[in-house]
């Protein structure tokens, strides 16, 4: 699990942040170079050595993504969803947006349905993520990824990985009781082809089956 | 390329997608997807303004800020080639001179590309964008089209010439008239994923690009034209498509952007639109004025039928939509005639939008149509069928097959179309009122030209490749459905390879025509490989020497004899009786004289009940019923939910979709997905998708006819009748939202 | 985005520490508004101070008052028992925000701070008073549709977006604050403002200070809710105009009433005035409407808007005859 856990002083914590980043500020040749942007394209245009003003700008981050343990480093503003679709090679979340419009992005935090893309990476520092590439079990489909095939709950596909992780989490959230419900608790999922009938189906079939998700 | 088999165990006529469990498990990879070694990231940056020039570009800060590898604008873009010989590279479908990406400082529309930024990372390519300092010598802009009416012009070419049949405006001396003019503002196809691209070069002449296209081929052409390349070194890659609706149909500038800038930092480039730039650099279905004027007997047959309409282009080319061609073939009327022009604005070029001119005409027409049917008092089925067309009214030439009265019956009995009250504000349930309202279209059906290769396996399994895509219709998977029943094999022995340039030419994705081109192409080339293994197999020292290659039967994987069913022979000892590891046939396959015997359509009517809010003015669909005839049904699951899409795209049309632009400056103002509404799942009841799924003999050897567009064409004028129906309020202006209902 | 500075805090002292002595700073909750209006550019913080680890996440019940810690997310309010029990005019207030995936991850607080999402705001190409006062207000010769009605200058017609904000003013409920000063507490009503001057202030919070909590009131009014939101599509849209209603019905009179009005003003309308109009009254249709009609008063169009003229007073009549008769 992540390295700073939640037992770990969280004053400790930041001061470890503050200073950390104060540390680099002060222990390279850059002495005068503040890590506030004014100061950090006044640093640029100076020509200074982009490698060491990168150390500046990153955070340590622990995260658990599919089960898997990482840790890594990025800036501030970089996105989970660009995070996993970009470094961690995780693709399989979209973006559809970028701007928390569609649920193309939607993926699962300590198991409940967000949008990555409107989710800063570090914030998501000790916890645990689920892709859709986290859901099969080997070979073998969650009941959720057999019903969209069997309903026919997509046709291009994009928007497929978030209506899935979505639907999983409606059903565990306990709104899935209904067709009309199934509809208005998945209205944050687009889907452009309009597959909708079916994907309310597949959900709606996941929900009788009964079975824990 | 993107390689596809069957996996499911259900029978062959209602087959799961073939690449299903690829999209349900994220293994599906769209055009940036995956990720290259020292791959960079790409920014566009727009203009501001609507017309004008660019004065200064000072790219001097962006240029310093952290990881940027490059920016590209006029003043410094490598040559283009194909741009210098003053070709059209990235050809436009329609008329006048594509967009010249970076080549002059002139501004044609707002959100014009105007610079390319490179750099390392995503979050640092943003963010030297936002560096790029730009001053702009203003122009006054004109990009309404409702102020600009008296500049519209006819388009050139015959096609657009006014069309007259008959005697022109003959309504005016009719007894029953009805004149009505209908709008439908700015759409957007904003399909889920976001236009990209991913580029790199391997030396000076050879390019690979992954794009978001619907023309495998077409894209490949655009850039070898462009930079002036060979073929067989341009490889695009286009496994999976996020849904095009029409925004893939064409090469757009920002391709050619990032090839460019590949080239100038040799290096591996990704550009992926905003949703934003989807509004400005894809196209967009144009704004559409329409006055349609029918003249009838007091017994509701049609005397006259005039359309009009004006639609808007960009000023640099002449995007043009059929939108009057349904008035002229719909139903039969012998004084129909047609006025087509088009605006020149100061915006980007339009393309088509799911159903293009057809859905924008069969709005205007078919709301008409309802309006008569008052005017006479007849039940508005009842008038369609008294008009209709028995043979094609333009040509005089006969339907190859036609039937629209079964779609009439069959969804007027699926939704109670006799159960309703037909007197307009006469049913409620509560607050809610209720109507029922329907529409109907019809859809060219096309057959293009395509090539397939069909290669038989040493195991006996059948490996099917073209150059095509699929960004939704479920194209492997229909072939492979086609395939299994030509040819004889159970569809999980059956892989189709798409999405890949190198393979044997494949058409463009578009104008409802997939299906029935390569659907027909599939059908040759098993026939043709069926036909050379029956030539193997029934010569001198073969397994069934002597038999005649009619007397074969070709079926689950065997050829055995009609005559004697016990002499069988699997496709797998076929092949390897030729002592090669495979057997391969090619064929390349196309439309005959038909067209010239006979006109050929598809066919839908969309029956719709409404609940329309007394106090609120809310409009809530509760029932849809939608028939088609598109020949003979494939695929029953994939045709279902194309249909199903069609009908959400018209919900969309009819009731929400509406780009809107601040004339005075030229720019959108909710060019984004909260504030430009798509349907999203509450807005959306079951859907009845029916099919009267007979095979239409004449258009190709699948009797296929096409469906992506015919299931949308009519279903706003649809929902629009039911919400006069429900209110008695007729409301012409696209999209019916709460506030028209509350005047 | 800027690659800002990001550190955590995980005490009230420490956030409030943490704004007061950087002025390019800003507190991060939910991020759902902010990340998003960061990439818009339109608010470009150099720092940002992480509160999700503070304790103000509980829902609890204290004396007469329901207590709502801001960190509370909005799906969790929503869902809530005690919530459901004793304001269910709240829990249906929030749940008729955004979509469920957001709701996870939108505080209580957030969703009070959330920014107008006005065109004209949201793009720095265009004139807009509140982000850049003195370069004009964009909304009102343009696209002025989603806009206020009730405003007190035409130099922001901008509206508050929020549901949840609609429900509370309706609630009377009370804002708590931590500042650099002390603590505070505002009633919801004086939360919002109107913009006036100063457009670019969407509340009355100063620098530096917290929201810490939402209390509520105990009422009566909890048998006869509705939260009506009306908007372009079905769901995942912000409101036209929305109207929260709350009653405490006696048979077929009215003895106490709240009312609200969304998607209206600067600021959620509550219609105090039209609460003392039906205080006393029959529940019928035909009071509502005199009622609805007393709501619109001072009313005013900008062009595309001016139907809101006619849906605000609609609204609060089907509101009100929705909540009425339910029981």
């Amino acid at each position: 699990m992540a390295k700073k856990g939640s037992g770990q002083n969280q004053a400790e914590e930041n001061y470890l942040n503050e200073s950390r980043r104060n540390f680099f500020k002060q222990s390279s040749l850059l002495t005068a170079l503040a890590v506030t942007p004014p100061a950090f394209l006044k640093a640029a245009e100076e020509g200074l050595d982009e490698k060491a003003a990168g150390y500046f700008e990153k955070m340590p981050l622990a995260i658990q993504i599919n089960g898997v343990n990482h840790d890594l480093s990025v800036e501030p503003r970089t996105t989970l969803l660009d995070l996993i679709r970009e470094q961690l090679a995780l693709p399989g979340t979209k973006k559809g947006c970028d701007h928390g419009q569609c649920g193309a992005c939607t993926v699962h935090v300590n198991g409940n349905r967000v949008l990555s893309c409107l989710t800063l990476a570090v914030t998501a520092e000790g916890k645990k993520v689920t892709t859709i590439e986290g859901l099969a079990d080997g070979e073998k489909l969650h009941p959720m990824q057999e019903a969209f095939i069997k309903y026919d709950g997509f046709q291009c596909g994009y928007c497929t990985p978030g209506q899935i992780m979505s639907g999983i989490a409606c059903i565990r959230e306990g709104h899935a009781n209904s067709d009309d419900e199934i509809r208005e608790y998945m209205s944050g999922n687009i889907c452009r082809c309009g597959a909708y009938p079916n994907i309310v189906k597949a959900i709606a079939d996941v929900k009788k089956g009964g079975q824990t998700l | 390329m993107a390689t596809h088999q069957y996996l499911g165990g259900q029978p062959d006529e209602a087959l799961d997608r073939v690449d299903g469990r690829q999209k349900v498990t994220g293994a599906a990879k769209y055009s940036v997807d995956d990720i290259l070694p020292g791959l960079t990231y790409a920014v566009l940056v727009e203009s501001t303004i609507a017309k004008g020039h660019i004065k200064k570009i000072d790219t001097k800060k962006a240029q310093s800020a952290p990881g940027v590898l490059a920016i590209i604008y006029h003043g410094n873009a490598p040559a283009i080639p194909g741009y210098e010989t003053g070709g059209n590279p990235a050809k436009p479908p329609t008329g006048g001179e594509p967009f010249r990406v970076f080549q002059n400082t002139q501004i044609y529309f707002a959100g014009q590309p105007i610079a390319i930024v490179i750099a390392d990372t995503y979050e640092r390519a943003i963010y030297a964008a936002t560096l790029v300092e730009t001053e702009y010598n203003k122009d006054d802009q004109r990009t309404d089209i409702e102020g600009n009416k008296d500049k519209a012009v006819v388009p050139k070419g015959p096609r657009y010439a006014d069309y007259i049949r008959g005697e022109a405006d003959a309504y005016k001396n009719s007894v029953i008239k009805i004149e009505a003019e209908y709008i439908i503002p700015v759409e957007v196809h904003n399909p889920m994923e976001l236009h990209a691209t991913t580029a790199f070069w391997d030396g000076e002449d050879k390019v690979t690009v992954f794009d978001k296209t619907q023309g495998v081929k077409s894209t490949q052409r655009s850039i070898m034209d462009a930079f002036k390349l060979k073929e067989q070194n341009v490889q695009v890659n286009t496994d999976f498509v996020g849904g095009g609706f029409g925004s893939g149909l064409r090469t757009w500038p920002h391709v050619i952007a990032a090839v460019l800038a590949a080239k100038k930092i040799n290096k591996p480039v990704k550009l992926v639109l905003t949703r934003p730039q989807m509004f400005t650099m894809v196209g967009y279905r144009p704004y559409s004025w329409q006055k349609i004027s029918l003249g009838a007997t007091r017994d509701g047959v049609l005397t006259g039928l005039t359309h009009e309409a004006i639609s808007e282009t960009s000023t640099y080319e002449e995007f043009t939509d059929r939108t009057v061609d349904i008035s002229k073939v719909m139903y039969a009327c012998p004084n129909v005639n047609t006025r087509y022009k088009i605006v020149a604005l100061d915006k980007s070029t339009p393309t088509w939008m799911r159903g293009p001119g057809e859905a924008t005409g069969a709005y205007a027409l078919e709301c008409a149509i309802d309006e008569l049917s008052y005017a006479v008092n007849l039940d508005p089925l009842e008038l369609r069928i008294r008009n209709h067309a028995d043979v094609d009214p333009v040509r005089n030439l006969p339907w190859s097959s036609k039937y629209l009265k079964e779609c009439y019956q069959k969804g007027a009995e699926a939704i109670g179309w006799n159960k309703r009250n037909p007197k307009p504000n006469s049913m409620q349930e509560g607050e809610w009122q209720l109507g029922y309202g329907m529409g109907a279209g019809n859809f060219n059906a096309n057959r293009g030209r395509a090539t397939v290769k069909a290669t038989l396996l040493a195991d006996g399994s059948l490996v099917l490749q073209s150059a095509v895509s699929d960004s939704g219709p479920g194209t492997a998977t229909t072939m492979t459905s086609i395939a299994s029943n030509v040819f004889g094999l159970s569809p999980g022995k059956i892989t189709f390879e798409l999405g890949d340039s190198s393979l044997p030419p494949g058409p463009t994705q578009g104008g409802s025509t997939t299906t029935s081109t390569l659907g027909s192409a599939v059908h040759d080339v098993c026939v043709a490989l069926q036909q050379k293994m029956a030539e193997l197999v029934t010569i001198q020292g073969s397994l069934l020497q002597g038999a005649k290659p009619e007397n074969l039967h070709f079926e689950k994987g065997y050829i055995t004899l009609k005559t004697d069913a016990s002499k069988k022979v699997a496709y797998a000892d076929v092949v390897k009786q030729t002592g090669s590891s495979q057997l391969e046939v090619t064929k390349d396959s196309q439309a005959g004289d038909e067209r010239n015997k006979y006109s050929i359509y598809s066919f839908a009517v969309h029956f719709v009940q409404v609940q329309v809010h007394r106090l609120t003015g809310v409009v809530r669909i509760k029932k849809v019923v939608t028939v088609a005839d598109a020949g003979k049904i494939i695929n029953e699951k994939t045709a279902a939910s194309q249909l199903m899409g069609g009908v959400v795209s018209g919900i969309g049309m009819a009731l929400m979709e509406d780009a809107v632009m601040d004339h005075r400056f030229g720019r959108y103002v909710n060019n984004n997905l909260a504030d430009y509404h798509v349907p999203v799942s509450a807005d959306v009841p079951d859907i009845k998708a029916l099919f009267i799924d007979k095979p239409d003999p004449f258009i190709n050897p699948i009797g296929s006819k096409g469906l992506g567009e015919i299931a949308n064409v009519g279903f706003a004028a649809a929902v629009a009748n039911a919400v006069y129906h429900a209110t008695g309020k007729r409301i012409r202006t696209l999209p019916i939202t709460p506030d028209k209902l509350l005047r | 985005m800027i690659n800002f500075d990001y550190v955590r805090v995980s005490t009230i002292k420490a956030a409030v520490d943490a704004i007061v002595k950087d002025n390019n700073s800003l507190w991060l909750a939910g991020g759902t508004n902010l990340v998003d209006l960061m990439k818009k550019g339109v608010m470009t913080p150099q720092k940002l101070v992480d509160i999700n680890n503070l304790p103000l996440k509980e829902i609890k019940k204290e004396g007469n008052k329901l207590i709502i810690g801001a960190l509370a997310l909005n799906s969790t309010v929503a869902d809530n028992e005690l919530v459901r029990k004793e304001q269910p005019l709240l829990a249906l207030a929030v749940q008729a925000g955004a979509s469920a995936q957001l709701r996870n991850m939108a505080t209580v607080g957030g969703n009070m701070m959330q920014r107008t999402r006005c065109p004209y705001f949201y793009n720095t190409d265009m004139p807009c008073n509140k982000r850049e006062p003195g370069t004009g207000c964009g909304a009102l010769k343009g696209f002025n549709r989603m806009h206020a009605i009730f405003t007190d200058t035409e130099k922001c017609i901008a509206v508050h977006p929020s549901d949840m904000s609609v429900g509370l003013v309706a609630l009377d409920a009370t804002v708590l604050l931590s500042g650099p000063r002390g603590d505070r507490r505002i009633p919801f009503q004086n939360f919002h403002r109107l913009p006036g001057n100063l457009p670019q202030k969407d509340n009355t919070l100063e620098r530096g200070e917290l929201i810490v909590a939402v209390e509520i009131p105990e009422n009566k009014l909890n048998k006869h809710v509705h939260y009506l939101k009306v908007r372009d599509r079905t769901s995942y849209a912000f409101a036209l105009v929305s109207a929260a209603v709350a009653v405490d019905l006696e048979g077929s009179t009215i003895k106490d009433i709240r009312l609200a009005l969304g998607g209206v003003a600067h600021k959620p309308w509550r219609l105090t005035e039209v609460e003392n109009f039906l205080k006393g009254k029959a529940a019928t249709e035909v009071n509502y409407k005199q009622a609805a009609a007393l709501a619109i008063r001072g009313a005013k169009g900008f062009g595309l808007n001016n139907f809101k003229l006619k849906l605000a007073p609609n609204t609060l009549v089907e509101a009100l005859k929705t909540a009425t008769g339910k029981s």
